[in-house]
């Protein structure tokens, strides 16, 4: 069994106030790890937040319940770990390969700023529920 | 996050405290571009007190240098903190947004 050292969970509507919740939750957990480095918490806490945002602006409801985000971030000794949830939105729509948009784009970044962060980014798809896996090996 | 600006003798500073995320982005670009219309073209934003800053606050922050080109003027950011540092770096636009130590730097060479 991994050993986790400190977690974090957010559940609630996929709304701008989302975003801030669980920014506030990814600067307490760090208190209780100050080992972890801070460039590592530097670029987790991003990584997480644009994937939190990415549900919040683009995923879409499956039916009449409107969808939920659901943060669950985990400090184990050497990883960082998120699972960024869509409850009850449709399968992802569009490609999912990062873009690489002109230099006065002025979105169009965020998947390929997230794979720069993290270590390994994978996605599961499981009852309606679109979930991101954030994996990021922390200097120790 | 927390606007403010204030007019100096060749730019005006904007400031923004708090957190340049995709609930504060569309408000930075409406506040730069009445700063624009209403005291300067010539801009710096003093990111001091911008402890974070995501893909939406890097795309309002193009914006707004965008509408200050189009208004004949400029952009310049100034005293950028690690973490906005590196998502200009991971994203390349420290090419196109260059960062100066200080405010009063921004607009010194010109």
């Amino acid at each position: 069994m991994t050993k986790v050292l400190a977690s974090r969970s957010f559940r609630g509507p996929a709304s701008e106030d989302a975003i801030e919740s669980v920014h506030n939750h990814l600067d307490s957990l760090w208190l209780d790890v100050p080992f972890v480095q801070d460039m590592d918490q530097m670029t987790f806490t991003t990584a997480v937040i644009e994937s939190a945002s990415n549900i919040v602006q683009h995923a879409e409801p499956a039916g009449q319940d409107p969808v939920d985000l659901g943060v669950d971030i985990s400090v184990q000794p050497t990883l960082l770990q998120a699972r960024v949830s869509a409850y009850h939105a449709k399968p992802p729509f569009g490609p999912m390969e990062p873009a690489t948009p002109d230099e006065d784009a002025e979105s169009g970044r965020g998947l390929a700023l997230i794979q720069a962060l993290v270590t390994t980014v994978t996605f599961e798809r499981q009852d309606g529920t679109n979930t991101w896996v954030l994996t990021r090996t922390s200097q120790g | 996050m927390e606007f403010s600006y204030e007019v100096k003798d060749s730019y005006a500073e904007v400031k923004a405290d708090g957190r340049l995320n995709m609930v504060s982005a569309p408000k930075l670009r409406e506040f730069v571009t009445d700063v624009i219309a209403g005291a300067s073209n010539r801009i710096v934003v003093n990111l001091e007190n911008t402890a974070f800053m995501d893909s939406s606050g890097l795309g309002a922050l193009i914006g707004c240098l965008k509408a200050a080109r189009q208004a004949g003027g400029d952009l310049r950011i100034a005293a950028v903190q690690p973490q906005v540092k590196m998502v200009l770096q991971l994203t390349s636009m420290d090419k196109v947004l260059t960062a100066y130590g200080s405010a009063e730097e921004a607009f010194s060479d010109d």
